[in-house]
């Protein structure tokens, strides 16, 4: 079973599906891979250091894709490229199906067996293979450095002969993987952080980073399965938007990472919360991609606000290639070694990790 | 009535100042105060001299004199071995031994006070029976340290018997020359001190037995079903002979009542203790302490005597206190406790034998760290939680500084979040040639002598290599288990993140030290920097 690695053709992605160094211990499973020239390059991996670790370099994507019996992606395929997948053959990307309908059809139509790694269940056995944790991850680390950039202020305090500076205030919307992340490193660099998260599990997790926990008495269950955060009711969300409108007003830095699986991301900060924020402040928005937590988010760019600088970069992850590549090569790699046997591929949706996973199989689309 | 008001009073007042008292002492302390409450309890010398001196029946004055003799025992060895425990202790050995001072010239007074009143008469048997006891208390009191829970239960036994034989002097007194004095009242206070001193006599003899792994006491919990029933059924049962007493106290049959009623509370006792398992033994042994202590307030109500329900009130509720504090950190609820099912958390499917937690003191841990040549500290969230990173360099500090080589072992996914350790360990400047990943420390894990397991538990937890239905199975873990010594620091005995019990910490090799990782490793920090080691 050959393994392909395209270079990916979105724009601005600089991750590549397997580095030198996940692809030789592949290719030493007894499973050969070809990639693309210069798939890695945007990585810093070289199309020599792959050669030199066993994968087979191929000149272009259509006949990396024509030799391979499943393709690795990071971003979905674009419906052409779906149409040079071989019949039958299979394929596994990082991708919501109901944002990529035409791709996922076009697919299914090639009777390609397709999976997508953002949609593995959160279980202990599958934590190897969780790609959302490491690119959020990612993102959560990069937010915090884009803010340190942005902003005018130094992170710790400094007393000096020229008098002394205050530490910024950094508060961290959403205590998931990215906000835990953003914390940590607002926290290594010296910046006094607080955080916010509906689910109420929430508060010992960021208080065990050393970070004060803002409390909102919810009166509903507000985690669902997977630990994700449920969408509030109305009542429940206009008095979050009130509490974190109140505190944002001292924050130097705000870092939103809040967002609903499949859905358009919540909205936390409205335009008049930016209203009553210190001119100089800071907003990296990382939910800019499902529509961003805060109202005046422009996704993809930067937008001044009265004073106020609000960033919603897309794919943060991308901008740390080398890093982010090498976790996703080592999740990806996981996965693959864990639908295949003896160089098949075996799709047994008795499993729960390729049950929840696959998109489409025989022809049939089974998640959308 | 008026007497029975104040007394009241004084009991309710004892047991504020009682319980306003314990919460102050320092958690170091406990084991002494729990010997030393245990000699207070064994005021009811006062009442067995009382009984034993004045001019009663030969038959009521045997009942007194080795009711005398019990407390005695009680008295010189309680005494006695509060006295050597200050001393294996660092902290506070100076006040500690006031305490015992204290102690032994209140007894001292009480007994004389006692003794010297006109209607005592009888003063042979008196001094036979204090013989007796300092000829057996005293033996007694130089048994190991380590088998003082053991001889605290023997000594709650005796507390509870003493009290038992003094109701029943009293009783059977009553019945043939003042039956006009057993009012309801008093009867009712008779019937007390009957059923809680022969339940912990029999009690305390059992747990006793259990802990000095005496041949024919089973050492595993003996559970049935139905067991809460009888066993609150008995309880009930007795009670409801002793309303019938007190309401007939002198009717032909009352005696033999009243014996029936003494009977259901040996009963109790035991059953009451069968269905425990060792690890409980220090939270049962708090409670009979408790419940000794009640026995004795009870007699206090019978013989009219405020000082005995002073020191049983105290007695009372520093067990009481005691009891609920010990099973906070056991994470069991208190009522469970309190009507026998300690047994229940053993339901859980357990693989195979079951097994006791085993604590160690924070001393021998750190002599445990002291002696080794390879330290493996492998942390978890309950490190980050307590923010004990810091704590946890100064150890290394002290460690390395011995020149023993220390470890971590970071596991890929310890903590709620990828590099949650890191973050907090280089936080506290632990530089990172002494971090190591699983893969590479694993091979080394049978050569460790000891793994330190901080606040750390699916991530060590044997379970992944083998159960299938378990929802970690499959997951790499820190060979913890093929340590020398396991020393696992844990809040309390719950388990992690993914819900299930972990075998690691009823391995033969492994000691628990419980607490907030934080306090923990700060207290073995300080017996590596205050001159307990060197």
């Amino acid at each position: 079973m050959k393994i392909g690695v395209p270079k990916e053709t979105a724009a601005n992605e600089r991750r590549v599906a397997l580095t030198p160094d996940v692809a030789g211990r592949l290719v030493k499973a007894g499973l050969p891979v070809v990639v693309e020239r210069g798939a890695g390059e945007a990585a810093s991996f070289a199309d020599e250091a792959y050669a030199a670790a066993g994968a087979t370099p191929v000149a272009t994507g259509v006949e990396t894709f024509g030799q391979s019996d499943i393709v690795l992606k990071v971003q979905p395929p674009s419906t052409q490229e779906a149409r040079l997948c071989p019949e039958g053959s299979a394929l596994v990307a990082l991708f919501q199906p109901s944002a990529e309908r035409e791709a996922v059809s076009q697919l299914a139509a090639r009777k390609v067996t397709a999976f997508s790694l953002a949609l593995l269940p959160r279980i202990t056995r599958a934590q190897p293979m969780d790609v959302l944790s490491s690119q959020a991850t990612v993102a959560g680390y990069k937010a915090v450095l884009l803010a340190a950039t942005a902003t005018g202020r130094f992170f710790p305090m400094l007393v000096t002969a020229a008098g002394t500076l205050p530490p910024a205030r950094v508060l961290v919307l959403g205590a998931g993987v990215a906000g835990l992340q953003a914390i940590a490193t607002a926290r290594r660099l010296g910046a006094v952080v607080t955080a916010f998260d509906v689910r109420a599990v929430a508060k010992e997790q960021v208080e065990s980073l050393g970070a004060k926990f803002l409390e909102l008495q919810i009166g509903e269950q507000a985690e669902a399965a997977g630990g994700y955060a449920k969408q509030l009711s109305e009542e429940t969300h206009r008095r979050e938007l009130a509490f974190i409108a109140e505190h944002v007003k001292d924050a130097d830095v705000v870092i939103t990472t809040a967002a609903i699986p499949g859905k358009r991301a919540p909205v936390l900060i409205t335009a008049a919360a930016v209203d009553g924020m210190k001119p100089g402040a800071v907003i990296v928005d990382l939910a800019a991609e499902t529509g961003g937590n805060c109202e005046v988010t422009k996704p993809g760019t930067e937008v001044r606000h009265r004073g106020v600088l609000v960033l919603g970069p897309l794919n943060l992850p991308s901008t740390l290639p080398l890093h982010a590549s090498q976790m996703y090569a080592r999740n990806i790699s996981s996965f693959l070694l864990h639908v295949t046997r003896d160089g098949k591929l075996v799709v047994d949706f008795d499993d729960e990790i390729i049950r929840e996973t696959c998109v489409t199989h025989a022809g049939e689309v089974r998640k959308s | 009535m008026t007497d029975y008001w104040s007394m009241l009073f004084v009991f309710v007042l004892a047991t504020f100042i009682g319980l306003g008292v314990i919460r102050r002492v320092s958690r170091l302390l406990y084991t002494p105060l729990m010997s030393l409450t245990n000699a207070i309890s064994a005021i009811a010398v006062v009442g067995s001299i009382a009984v034993t001196g004045a001019e009663y029946p030969k038959v009521i004055r045997v009942l007194g004199a080795i009711a005398l003799f019990a407390s005695m025992t009680n008295i010189v060895s309680g005494f006695l071995i509060t006295d050597r425990m200050p001393l294996y202790w660092m902290n506070d050995p100076k006040t500690a031994r006031h305490a015992v001072v204290a102690g032994v010239t209140g007894m001292l007074v009480a007994v004389l006070a006692t003794w010297f009143q006109p209607e005592i008469v009888h003063h042979g048997w008196i001094v036979l029976a204090i013989v007796a006891g300092f000829l057996v208390g005293v033996p007694l009191s130089l048994v190991p340290l380590t088998a003082v829970p053991q001889r605290t239960a023997l000594s709650h036994a005796f507390g509870g018997l003493a009290a038992g034989l003094v109701g029943t002097a009293e009783y059977f007194l009553g019945l043939t020359e003042h039956p006009e004095q057993l009012s309801a009242f008093r009867m009712s206070a008779i019937v007390a001190e009957v059923i809680l001193g022969f339940l912990t006599f029999t009690g305390s003899l059992m747990a006793a037995g259990k802990l000095q792994e005496v041949k024919w006491i089973p050492q595993r919990p003996v559970t049935y079903p139905g067991q809460n029933v009888v066993n609150i059924g008995v309880l009930v049962v007795a009670a409801a002979l002793g309303v019938v007493v007190v309401v007939h106290p002198t009717a032909a049959w009352s005696a033999q009542v009243f014996s029936g009623i003494v009977g259901l509370a040996v009963l109790f006792g035991v059953l009451l203790i069968i269905p425990i398992g060792g690890a409980d033994m220090p939270t049962v042994i708090s409670i009979l302490n408790s419940y000794a202590g009640l026995s004795a307030v009870a007699m206090g109500f019978v013989l009219n005597n405020k000082l005995l329900v002073t020191a049983g009130a105290l007695d009372g509720s520093s067990g009481l206190i005691l009891s609920i504090i010990m099973c906070r950190a056991m994470n069991r609820s208190f009522t469970n406790v309190l009507f026998g099912a300690f047994g229940t958390v053993q339901k859980t499917a357990v693989i195979g034998e079951q097994k006791a937690w085993k604590q160690e003191t924070v001393e021998g841990a750190a002599q445990l760290l002291e002696q080794a040549s390879l330290v493996v500290v492998i942390p978890g969230y309950g490190m980050a939680v307590a923010q004990a990173q810091h704590k946890v360099r100064e150890l290394y500090d002290q460690l390395t500084k011995r020149g023993i080589t220390v470890k971590f072992a970071i596991h890929p996914v310890a903590g709620r979040m990828p590099g949650h350790m890191n973050v907090l360990l280089a936080e506290a400047n632990i530089p990172y040639t002494a971090l190591v990943e699983m893969e590479e420390i694993n091979p080394d894990m049978p050569q460790c002598d000891v793994a330190l397991v901080i606040g750390a538990n699916d991530v060590v937890n044997p379970a992944a290599r083998y159960a299938k239905g378990s929802p970690i199975y499959g997951m790499p873990i820190i060979d913890a288990d093929k340590a020398k010594t396991v020393l696992a620091i844990k809040r309390s005995k719950n388990p992690g993140f993914a819900g299930i019990d972990n075998e690691l910490y009823v391995q033969d090799n492994t000691w628990m030290l419980f607490g907030d990782a934080k306090a923990v490793v700060g207290d073995l920090v300080k017996q590596f920097g205050s001159g307990g080691l060197h």
